[in-house]
């Protein structure tokens, strides 16, 4: 039977604690380069151009069917033989050109959804295509996709924890070293899961604050 | 101010929605579109501020000729206003937002200048103490008229009505009828896609009758009402009566 022993996890609260806030300065980078790159890409998806839209057609795909964990490798490993990037960056890196596939998928969903008259209203007024999204389109799509964009992101947290292959020393490396050191892999994983649950939870209540008060200031 | 010269428009699919229309209307006139649903109505206005491309024949607007080069579109869409059956006004900005964004984005106006326009023209379709609100809290006559209010902000030479009260509750079309009224009567060149039959006999110069893609007739007012030429205008006269 399993011998339940919390006493010793305290004492790696230090340590836990520095890997969360790796994993969250992993995931803050990425979050942020992964919808830069989504937002372009997601734009490109819905261009009158259509050599733009399939170059970037051809990047979602390829990005949604290959797992992330190959990214990875070829960005540390592969990439490695021009330039050697650190743990952090390569794992950035990788996860910011993963998730901006699904954010572009995201964004050109949410464009889709806008009713085809508002376009057309701008259009009709004499804005330009850019005009027309800055100004009309995208402010309308991006209260309308804060939701789908938090479970991105929530599960962008989670697949940081891949860091951990390229030597990062995040949540789930630091906890399988802990455990390797200890053998508590309850204890020690509980607690892991713990803070991977705060950081993610977070995240959600924080977004659907944001949520709440774009409502109220629309009051649509 | 407007000439459309044989113009034919085939959407993908195959429906033949403009079959060769020939259509012009002069400066400070007021042309009424008229026939049935499916008729070509809507999409004969979209063409001639090329929200849809033309198949076929030429049109000119206010001397430009329509060539989908982009830059003389965006000119002739600021140009000509256009008020849609939908309102489309943009939800995420107030009655005023509405009015003077696309001022200081398409005309470079200041905000404050864009707002002095935006006020002046929301009492002129009464709608002054509505500037803060938002489409949602607008009843349809109101959006309406705050559309109509938009496309007037613009400056345009010419606008384009596409079945402005269809979405109306009765009750609401005649506000926004008054406010159009207003605008033929201060030499607004306008064309109006409508089913309003009463507004048409009233304030059009000539209305065109329009069936299957095609404009089977276009007569004074009096004349169209009193003795329509076609067989189809006088069926769907008389469908109406």
């Amino acid at each position: 039977m399993y011998q339940w022993t919390w006493s010793q996890i305290p004492q790696y609260f230090p340590l836990f604690l520095a890997a969360a806030g790796r994993t969250l300065l992993i995931s803050g980078w990425s979050i942020l380069g992964g919808t830069a790159l989504g937002v372009v890409v997601g734009l490109l998806r819905v261009m009158p151009s259509r050599a733009a839209r399939t170059v970037a057609g051809i990047y979602v795909e390829t990005m949604r069917n290959v797992p992330l964990m190959l990214i990875l490798y070829m960005v540390y490993f592969g990439l490695g033989y021009i330039v050697q990037l650190p743990p952090l960056w390569a794992g950035v890196v990788s996860l910011s050109v993963f998730e901006a596939a699904y954010v572009a998928e995201i964004l050109r969903a949410g464009l889709e959804s806008i009713e085809k008259g508002q376009g057309e209203a701008a259009q009709a007024l004499g804005m330009t295509w850019t005009q027309t999204m800055r100004h009309i389109l995208l402010p309308q799509t991006f209260r309308r996709i804060l939701p789908p964009l938090t479970g991105q992101f929530v599960s962008l947290i989670k697949d940081s924890s891949l860091a951990s292959l390229v030597s990062y020393q995040e949540l789930m490396l630091v906890g399988r070293q802990v455990n390797s050191a200890i053998f508590r892999p309850f204890e020690v994983f509980l607690t892991i899961g713990l803070l991977y649950f705060i950081l993610c939870f977070g995240l959600s209540l924080y977004s659907r604050h944001l949520e709440k008060g774009l409502m109220r200031r629309d009051q649509r | 101010m407007i000439s459309v010269e044989g113009v034919s428009k085939t959407f993908p699919g195959g429906v033949r929605a403009l079959k060769g229309v020939t259509l012009s209307v002069g400066l400070q006139e007021v042309v009424c579109l008229v026939g049935p649903s499916g008729s070509g109505k809507s999409t004969l206005l979209r063409c001639v501020n090329a929200l849809e491309r033309v198949d076929e024949g030429v049109i000119t607007v206010d001397g430009i000729r329509l060539d989908h080069d982009a830059k003389n579109l965006h000119q002739v869409r600021s140009e000509v206003g256009m008020v849609f059956q939908s309102f489309n006004l943009f939800p995420h900005l107030t009655a005023l937002g509405n009015l003077s964004l696309p001022q200081k984005v398409v005309r470079r106006r200041s905000a404050s200048e864009a707002e002095e326009v935006g006020r002046a023209l929301l009492k002129r379709v009464g709608l002054a103490d509505k500037e803060n609100a938002y489409p949602a809290e607008l009843s349809g006559g109101q959006k309406q008229r705050v559309a109509i209010a938009r496309a007037l902000a613009m400056n345009p030479r010419i606008m384009l009505f596409d079945e402005p009260t269809s979405a109306l509750d009765p009750e609401m079309i005649k506000e926004v009828l008054e406010v159009m009224r207003d605008l033929a009567r201060e030499g607004m060149t306008m064309m109006v896609a409508t089913h309003e039959m009463g507004f048409a006999r009233e304030v059009a110069r000539r209305v065109a009758f329009m069936d299957q893609g095609e404009v089977l007739e276009v007569a004074p007012p009096e004349q169209f009402f009193g003795r329509p030429s076609s067989p189809r205008a006088q069926a769907f006269l008389e469908r109406l009566l």
